[in-house]
This record gives C-alpha cells, structure tokens and sequence, in this order.
C-alpha cells in the first residue's frame, strides 16, 4: 500500500491519526455535515417559500382582472345590449360585434390559406430561402401591432383616401400571419416524412401528397395553431386604430374610445364589452386547447 | 440481410427532422431534395412560391413603406430625431429623445418587476407544485397571454389606477431610501402604473418560454447533482438553472421585445406627457402611447411623418431585440420551443 511515508513526505507533516485522533475528526466531520445539510435545507425551504409566493403574485392580477370584468361587464349585459345599435344615450354594441365579425373575416381570408401555403412552402423547401422566411416570420410575429397599424394605414387607408373595415382586416391579417405560419409548419413537421416519401412512391404528385397526407396529418395541429392566432388577432387594438372609420365599428376601439371617458354609462359599455370579448377570446383558446389535447391523447 | 439494412434509407424519428439536417448523402426521397422527376402540378408550385414571395413582400413593404413615410421628418430635424429634443407639434417641434427614453425606463422597470416573479413562477412550476396543480396553473397563466391588451389595460386604467394613487404609490414613496425613486405627488396614472402593466403582460412570455427551458434540462445532470448530495434547491440552483440559461435569456430577451411594442394598455395608464420622468410616479410616454395619442391629431405632412418616424424608431428597436432573442433560441437548439405552445406568447 502507498502511504504517505512511501511517497516521501516527511514525518512532520504527517499529522499524528493515532485511533483518538480519528475518532475525533470523525465527529468533527459528522457535526460539519449535519450543520451543512440543515443549513442547506433551510436555504432551499427559504427558497421554495419565495418561488411559491411569486406564483400568488402572478396569479393574483389574472384572477383580479377577471373578478373585475365579469363582476362590472354583468351588470351591462342584456340581449339589448349585444342586438341593439349604440346611440349617444348608451344602447348596445350590436354594430361593434358586426363591424369586429366583418374584420376578422377578411383577415380569416387573408392570412388562412397564405399561411398554409408559406407553410407548404417552408415544409418542401430547405436552403437559405426557406429559412431566410422562416427566421423574418419569427421575427414579425414580434413586430408590434401598432407599426403593422401604420403600415395598413400607409398601403390602403392614405392610398385610397378612406378607411375601411377592409384596411382593418388586412392589418389583422398581417398581424396572425407569421404566428399562422410557424403553428402550421411545426404542426406539418410532426408527420412522419417517411408517409410524404410513402405518397410520392405511390405515384402520387407533390400536390396531391400535400394535401391528402401532410394537410390531413397535421390538421389538427393546424387548426390549433391557427384558433390561437386568431384569438391573439380578435383582442388587438392598434392596427385598428387608423384603419377602422368609427370606433363603433369594433368591440377593442369601443372600450378604448369609452375607457377614456368620464361618464359612469360609458365606463359600463366598455366593461360589457370588455367581457363580450373576454368571453370569445376565451372560448377560442379552450377550444384550440381541447384539439390540442385530445390529438396529443391520440398519438400517445 | 445486413446489405439490405443497410440500404435503406435512414427513417428520421417522426418530427425531429429538421430541413437541411437531411442531406446526409443517402439517395431518401425527402420532400425539401430537388427532384426534377417527381411528378408535379405547375399550379402546386405557383401556390407555394407566390405565397412565399408574397410574404417577402409584406415584411420588405413594411419597411419601405415605414422608412419612406418617415423620411421627411428625419429630413427636417436630421439622425438627432433619434436621442435629443422635445416631442412638442404645438410649436413644430419634433425628436424622438423624450419618448425613447420613456420606452427604455418603462420596459425596464416592467423587466426588474417582472424577471424574478417570472423566474420564481417557472421554476416552481416545473421543479415544486405536483403536476396536478401544476397543469392548471400554468394553462391559467397562459391564458394571461390570451386577453386583449385593451381589457388589461381597462382594468388598469379603471381599477388599478385609483388604488395606486390612494394606497401604494404614497406607500412607496415612504420607502427608506428607495422612495427616492418614488418622489413626487401621486396621481395614479404614472410610468410605474405603465410599468406594472407591462409585467402582467410579458409574464406569459417569460413563464411560458422559461419554463419550457428549465424542462429541457437532462434527467442525467439531475440525477449527477443528487448524487453528489446536492439539496433539492441546490440541484436548481446549480444545475437547472446554469443548464437552461441562454433559454431564460432568449424568454428574458423576447419579454422585452413585447414590453417595448405595447402601445395601448400604456397609452391608457402612462399619463401621456412627452418629457423625462423625473420619478417613476410621474406621467410619461412612450413611443407607442405617443404614436396611439397623436396619429389622429398629427398635422398632415410633417406631423404625420414624425409619427410615422417614432414607429420606425419601435420598428427598428424591437427588429434588434427580437433577432438576438430568436438567434438565442436557436442557438438552445430549440427551434420547438416558439411551437404551437409559443402561439400564444
């Protein structure tokens, strides 16, 4: 066996481990342990405790906001409310579900079928194009919303002279866009490639494979990804801001216009609206979840 | 038997190819090789490429259109439109300074508020709460994400607003020291009103992106941890917390691409004055609640074209931040982390 003797150390700066001495240092080393786990136990309790009241103060806002809207949008809401016009005296928002339908719709037509088509694209191409796009459409998905306002004002509102819902719609569309393309090409990237490589070796086109095998497969997430950006596209204000002719033509321009005003009647309009909008935007989401959900049970 | 096996082609785990990662010299059929051959329709490739090229166009047209409309303002105050002046139309006066320099306080402020509740929120979401509660907890803060800017900002400018100016901001401003920051008569609508909200609205951001970082972590550098004797919090202390770090950066980096774009939940609670704060209870502004507040007013002409100029300005900040936080997120490899989840944030 190889001491330190053997190794040449001299005698005296061998420390002196007759049996007393080891029985020592062992209860020296079994105090320092156990004062270091319970010190390092209480740090991580004290840790834990801090980690879990952040989580009450995230939460805290979210659970406040929503108590705060259904408890003052309730009181606004009636089916006059949602059916009937609004008038200086207060009324109701019908023209402002109508008007936000008409935007979405547009923008629905727009940003719907290119981003699958920029997502087939992105699918079937590799090189730096395909990627140069996918990397520009990560980046305008964080592109504010009020700089894609302008830009909608600047092609079509100052262009044609007049604002339109249409103007609004493509704003929108333009906003969902990117998020509709990066969903649609992940959702599309989760089909097996050997099933794409199976349709091609049939004889089928490119064309007919993508649309019976890379579509049908990833329909699901498609749908997912596209409810969620359109959830995000409903609750946006600012790119309708300079594009939409009054703010009585969207239920987001209503609570900004009636948020700012000092009048009771008009505060209540905005919260009822507030929870009109709450409301769709959540049902959008929970419904884009629950496909999530039961495709990933599916696959599993 | 071996040669036929080795023939074929290698069969990519369903969803883990990656385009370009594929060009591994075997003779596979992939959908991103070039085939001459493979039957085709013209109209197919028409629909792909005029997508394509359409989308070039929308994000090159957006800027040109932002550049060229903002010209004549930079043409009229010059490159000092960007840091110095006052943003003042009554008297032609145009710069940018004021309200960059809100934007970069008010998001900063939101970052400090909102990077260790973030950070505390994800860890115990992935590391602390049994998965039961953390399933919900975090669906509810993902739902954060999903309300409308508009209402967020209703309920501050309509609830939080008069509690901040009866109750917390004279509160802080009896703070030891710190109440520096907080001087000054308390009115409710204030940058740290804007501030506030800015949290609230990028914490989906931070939770949802960080999270999935910390859960990235190897199983394996755990484990290694444990069995060197570390604690349960030393383990995510020294271990998950290194581990995911460019991931928390990339979530940190994209939270504040989101807080500097956000224009009309702060045009409601900022207070709109276009001046250095001089505490962070005061009224300010920031390039986009300056842009909602004085597009409609804005002279044709010149006014127009300042406006245009502070959004090209935002357009310009929030390109930088958001390439650094997507070249971090790629850099994690983590190009499923903006996935279908990520919709949202």
């Amino acid at each position: 066996m190889r001491t330190l003797r053997s190794a040449g150390v001299p005698d005296s700066a061998i420390p002196d481990m007759g049996v007393a001495a080891v029985a020592r240092r062992r209860v020296v080393v079994r105090d320092c342990a156990r004062h270091s786990i319970r010190r390092r136990r209480m740090t991580g309790r004290a840790m834990q405790v801090i980690c879990l009241i952040a989580v009450l103060i995230g939460v805290t806002p979210l659970v406040a906001l929503v108590i705060a809207t259904v408890s003052k949008g309730a009181g606004a809401l009636s089916i006059g409310f949602l059916l009937h016009a609004p008038t200086p005296e207060g009324g109701g928002i019908s023209t402002a579900i109508v008007g936000s339908g008409e935007i979405v719709a547009y923008a629905v037509a727009l940003a719907v079928p290119l981003g699958l088509f920029i997502a087939l694209f992105l699918f079937e191409r590799a090189g730096a194009i395909a990627s140069s796009i996918r990397f520009s459409a990560d980046v305008m998905s964080g592109v504010p919303s009020i700089i894609i306002g302008i830009f909608a004002y600047a092609v079509y509102v100052e262009r044609f002279h007049h604002f339109s819902n249409v103007a609004a719609g493509f704003a929108l569309g333009v906003l969902m866009l990117p998020i509709m393309v990066r969903a649609n090409e992940e959702a599309m990237r989760t089909v097996s490639v050997d099933l794409w490589e199976a349709g091609i070796s049939l004889g089928a086109r490119r064309s007919r494979v993508a649309r019976s095998v890379v579509l049908r497969g990833a329909l699901p997430g498609v749908v997912t990804g596209n409810l969620l950006a359109l959830a995000r596209g409903v609750g946006e204000t600012a790119p309708l801001l300079f594009t939409v002719a009054s703010p009585t033509f969207a239920m987001t321009l209503l609570i900004f216009n009636d948020a700012t005003q000092p009048f009771p009647d008009a505060q209540q309009t905005a919260w009822g609206t507030a929870l009109v909008l709450l409301t769709l935007v959540l049902i959008l989401s929970v419904t884009a979840r629950t496909i999530a959900w039961t495709l990933n049970r599916k696959t599993r | 038997m071996s040669d036929l096996i080795a023939s074929l082609p290698p069969s990519p785990v369903a969803g883990s190819s990656v385009a370009g990662e594929g060009d591994d010299g075997s003779q596979a059929l992939r959908p991103w090789r070039k085939r001459r051959r493979l039957p085709s329709s013209p109209l197919y490739a028409i629909v792909r490429w005029g997508g394509a090229g359409l989308f070039a166009a929308l994000v090159i047209g957006l800027i040109v259109s932002i550049v060229s409309q903002s010209s004549q303002a930079f043409a009229h105050s010059g490159l000092s439109f960007l840091w110095s002046g006052t943003w003042n139309p009554d008297a032609g006066d145009y710069a940018g300074g004021t309200l960059v320099a809100g934007t970069v306080i008010t998001t900063l402020v939101a970052m400090i508020i909102v990077v260790p509740i973030g950070l505390g929120i994800s860890v115990s979401l992935s590391e602390l709460i049994p998965r039961w509660l953390a399933g919900p907890l975090s669906t509810s803060i993902e739902f954060l994400a999903a309300v409308p800017s508009i209402v967020v900002g209703l309920w501050a400018l309509l609830v939080l607003s008069p509690l901040f100016a009866t109750d917390v901001e004279p509160a802080l401003e009896r703070l030891p020291v710190l109440g520096w920051f907080f001087h000054g008569p308390a009115y409710g609508p204030s940058v740290l009103l804007a501030s506030v909200v800015l949290a609230i609205m990028t914490l989906p951001t931070v939770v949802a992106l960080s999270r999935t970082a910390l859960g990235g972590v190897p199983l394996a550098d755990r484990e290694a941890a444990m069995a060197l004797g570390a604690t349960h919090w030393q383990v995510v202390r020294r271990t998950v917390l290194p581990g995911a770090r460019s991931g928390i950066a990339a979530a940190i980096t994209l939270a504040v691409g989101r807080a500097l774009g956000e224009s009309i939940a702060v045009a409601l609670v900022i207070g709109n004055r276009p001046a250095i704060p001089h505490s962070l209870l005061a009224p300010g502004a920031t390039l986009g609640s300056a842009i909602v507040n004085q597009f409609a007013e804005a002279s044709p002409g010149l006014g127009t074209s300042a406006v245009i100029a502070l959004a090209g300005i935002l357009l310009l900040l929030t390109i930088l931040v958001n390439v650094a936080g997507q070249l971090l997120v790629r850099r994690r490899g983590g190009r499923r982390l903006l996935g279908v989840r990520g919709a949202v944030v």
